[in-house]
Formats: C-alpha cells, structure tokens, sequence
C-alpha cells in the first residue's frame, strides 16, 4: 500500500460515512445508526448488526464469532447519545473486516491508524458535512447542535 | 466538478459491489465514463496502476486534486515600464 496522508485518509472516510448515510435517506438529524445497523445495504447484511450486552470492559466492540453474521456487541446500559457513538465508531470495523471491505483493500488503508479513523468516521457519520451546513445555515445553534444530531458532549464540541 | 465526481464514485463503491469488480477486471473505464471527469482527467485515471481499489481511490484523489489547482497568475509587468523615464516616474511616486 502507499504512503496516505492523514487527510487522504480523513477524505476517504468522509465518502464511506456519506454513502451509509444516503444509504438511509434521512434528510436531517439525527442519522439513524441503530436502523442502518439492524437494516443494512445488501454488501453488508453478513456484518452489521448489533447485540447489547453486559458489560464493564467496552462501550461497545466489533466481532465475527467463526462462521456467524458479524455484530457489535454494545454494553446495555449506555446514554443513548454514548450508544449512538460507540456504533458509529465500530461500523467502521464491521465494514474494514466485511467481504466488501477486503475487496476494497480498506484493511491496508485504515488499520494502522484505526482509532483515529474509526473516531473521525463515526463524527463524519452522525454529522456529515452537508448536514452539518445545512443545520448552520438553518439558523441552528451549537448550544442545540448535540440534542439536534444526538452527538456526545466533546464529539458535539469537536465537530462543531 | 470532477472532485463531486469522484467523491460519487468513492461512496457508490462502499455500498456497491460492481465498482469493486469492474476495478478488478480492468474494466474501471466504463464506470468512469458515466462520471463528469474531463477526458484528459478521464484516461489519466485510467491508467494508475495500483493494488487496490482503496489505493486507486486515493491516487485518483491526488489527479484530481491536482487538476483543480487554480494555475499560478502570471506576473506580467506594467505596461508602463519602460515608457515613462525613471525621474518622471519618482516624481510621479513621490506626489502620491
């Protein structure tokens, strides 16, 4: 693989959330994550999926038990703000590991710099661009903007 | 535009299997004629070479980006270079 910039990467990401949220049609926030997950484009129905679980160690994780659908197993008790988060962030590996993802070659584009990718395409994925614009320019503020897009605290913060 | 475009073709590609295999079997030309991209633009992306459809994208990214660089303005001088004498010139400067 060649040598890809951090914006080249980001730029990349950018498209891969932008095409799971035209994928859901919605118009305005918030991104249905959890619907995409339980209802996913046909490249990913071995993939997404989502399983809640008890748990102190995670947030949520991505994982493909040997010969099964894969899913992200979310801990039950999070705010749903956290919850939206953390399965936006952990697609990106569901799709990094799915049979699309390794036609694609996204394992060489974006595992060795995961957690960064992972946590820019969930901020990409719970606000694209063009709804983020749209939100500005509609007069919303920043103060509603985390309500508005169901965006945690410092996500909200750092994408505004 | 030929940015829009691209960015339409990287999306379509993560949700739609066809991309990915008329990539794999040399057949990415046909995708990309449906696509706005200038012909130049066109064959030039053509004809990477790369061992991924993720490495074309991103090498696709750098041909497009450099085609929509605006081109450097040329710094031509004043056309009244040359024509005024230099002390008409210092004084002119020196009364504005």
């Amino acid at each position: 693989m060649i040598q890809v910039t951090r914006e080249e990467r980001h730029w990349f990401l950018r498209n891969m959330a932008q095409a799971l949220v035209d994928y859901t049609s919605a118009a305005e926030p918030p991104v249905p994550v959890e619907e995409l997950l339980k209802h996913p484009p046909a490249a990913y129905q071995e993939d997404f999926g989502v399983v809640d679980m008890y748990s102190n160690l995670w947030d949520a994780t991505f994982a493909r038990p040997p010969g099964q659908r894969g899913s992200i197993f979310v801990r039950v008790d999070l705010d749903p703000k956290e919850r939206r988060h953390a399965l936006a962030r952990e697609t990106l590996s569901a799709m990094i590991t799915s049979k699309q993802g390794r036609s694609m070659g996204l394992a060489e584009l974006l595992m060795s710099d995961l957690k960064d990718s992972a946590e820019y395409f969930a901020s990409q994925l719970l606000a694209p661009e063009p709804m983020l614009q749209a939100y500005r320019s509609g007069g919303g503020s920043e103060a509603r903007f985390t309500d508005a897009f169901q965006l945690p605290g410092p996500m909200a913060a750092s994408r505004w | 535009m030929s940015m829009k475009s691209l960015n339409q073709l990287v999306a379509r590609s993560i949700i739609d299997p066809a991309v990915v295999m008329a990539f794999r079997s040399g057949r990415i030309g046909d995708v990309l004629a449906e696509l706005d991209f200038t012909p130049d633009l066109r064959q030039q992306l053509e004809g990477i070479e790369s061992a991924s459809w993720a490495e074309f994208a991103v090498l696709s990214y750098r041909y497009v980006k450099a085609a929509e660089k605006p081109v450097a303005r040329i710094q031509l001088p004043s056309p009244l270079t040359g024509l005024i004498d230099d002390q008409a010139q210092a004084s002119e400067e020196q009364v504005a």
